[in-house]
């Protein structure tokens, strides 16, 4: 033990690199652009799945509850359970402040089913509700083979229990658009109008050097205050994760509601 | 011109012991305001942790009598799920003493329980007229509902207590820690099984 510090930290290194290790082979990245439906398994034919998105992104639209569908070979080691909650939490289905995302995820191979629901479903879907749908509407239809139907039926099931329960939310107002642009210009000015001002006001006098060291403090402070202080940071997310119908996935939370079956 | 370089070489030193010294002015500010921070964030996590465990204990009642209502069911091992949650919600720990001990004594009495519930759903399959029931079928989905939250708010518990002991076991903030008071925290071990792990697969 004569360098207990820095074995202490080659512990911690070891631990983050393997956690981020298992992290990455182990659950897909979310799917960019965004698609509440993802088939990895090759179960359903490309128009079951283009029909059960159609229905899944309108209802996100008008609601802003997501309900993403998951099919997979095989979740390996992990219960299905907890696999679900790590995908979900991971990928964050549902919107960031309702948490209001429901997962279900199938591993094909595995023969198993989880619906996963977000800490703000948890009322509207509580865990008895999700096993009778497990068995009674998915079960039955998995055992035949009916992947599609089962899903079908499912989520018109939860889209029926949970009508009314949540807003959709103003994806981007009037006003950010603004925000938006008057935020790009003051880069601009700050970036570059002001430093070619006082370039040229330095050049005046002899004392070598830029003098560009106070502008970029300056400017750095300004931003920060500026990005800091704006209302519309939050939205900087969405805009890039834009490229889906429904907006994306938000950033949702998942604590261990759901149920689940083996067919 | 020396004189020159002379007095910006004076400025510049000045400027950087000035830095220097609202740096180590501020800095432990800074880290013990992230090290509340963090032990904040625990205890949040922590609350969550009992919140589901007394969930758990609080379905139990419903759960040994509705399984009482079958005159055949095996007295030992409801007795045995009725003591071990009676010890189980006696463990109670202040979040202030989160110590990797008395986290292992309170993990400990909980294991204890869910075992005996273990035991008592393995039993139950014995009795088929009971499994059929509405009643303990909306129970048993209920309490597995529970395992996984009680499951998502260890690991989440486990996660934040990860943050705060390595950012007070790394150097310098070891130093301040110490001088602070912050002690390491305890983990929830995790659960014994899972030798020959199988591959995921997408």
């Amino acid at each position: 033990m004569r360098y207990p510090l820095a074995k202490l930290l080659l512990a911690f290194f070891f631990l983050i690199g393997s956690h981020e290790a298992v992290f990455a082979q182990d659950f897909p990245p979310a799917p960019n652009p965004p698609r509440l439906v993802n088939d990895f398994s090759g179960t359903l034919s490309p128009e079951e799945m283009a029909k059960l998105e159609q229905k899944l992104v309108a209802y996100a639209d008008s609601t802003s509850t997501r309900i993403s569908i998951v099919l997979l070979g095989s979740v390996g080691p992990y219960d299905i359970s907890d696999y679900a909650f790590q995908l979900g939490e991971q990928w964050g289905i549902g919107g960031k402040e309702n948490d209001n995302g429901i997962l279900i995820l199938a591993a094909m191979k595995d023969r198993k089913v989880f619906i996963a629901t977000g800490y703000g479903m948890e009322g509207v879907v509580p865990d008895a509700l999700a096993k009778r749908m497990i068995n009674d509407l998915i079960l039955p239809n998995f055992k035949m083979e009916a992947y599609y139907e089962g899903l079908d039926q499912a989520t018109d099931w939860i889209i029926k229990l949970a009508s009314g329960e949540y807003k959709a939310e103003d994806m981007v107002s009037e006003g950010n658009h603004g925000g938006a642009i008057v935020m790009v210009l003051v880069f601009i000015i700050l970036f570059v109008v002001l430093p070619l001002l006082k370039n040229k006001k330095d050049n005046d006098n002899h004392m070598g050097g830029r003098g560009g060291g106070v502008d970029l403090w300056t400017t750095l402070m300004l931003s920060s205050m500026l990005s800091g202080g704006g209302r519309s940071s939050g939205n900087f997310g969405d805009f890039s994760s834009g490229g889906g119908s429904f907006g994306g996935f938000g950033g949702g939370s998942f604590g261990g509601g759901g149920a689940g079956g083996s067919w | 011109m020396k004189k020159f370089l002379m007095s910006i070489a004076i400025i510049g030193g000045f400027l950087i012991l000035c830095f220097f010294l609202v740096y180590i002015f501020f800095n432990p500010i800074g880290t013990y305001n992230s090290f509340v921070q963090a032990e904040e964030n625990i205890n949040g996590q922590w609350a969550e942790v009992e919140t589901q465990y007394q969930r758990r204990a609080d379905l139990i009642p419903n759960l040994v009598n509705t399984v009482k209502g079958y005159a055949d069911f095996e007295q030992e091992t409801l007795t045995g799920v009725v003591e071990a949650r009676a010890k189980a919600t006696s463990v109670q720990i202040d979040p202030t003493q989160l110590t990797p001990e008395k986290l292992a004594e309170f993990q400990q009495a909980q294991d204890q329980l869910s075992g005996a519930l273990s035991r008592l759903l393995v039993t139950v399959e014995n009795y088929p007229d009971l499994k059929a029931n509405q009643n303990f079928l909306e129970l048993q989905a209920q309490l597995e509902g529970t395992e996984n939250r009680i499951s998502v708010a260890r690991k989440k518990f486990n996660e934040s207590v990860m943050e705060y002991n390595k950012s007070i076991k790394t150097f310098p903030n070891n130093l301040l820690a110490g001088w602070y008071g912050f002690a390491a925290k305890g983990y929830f071990e995790a659960a014994a099984g899972a030798e020959n792990a199988p591959k995921v697969e997408f």
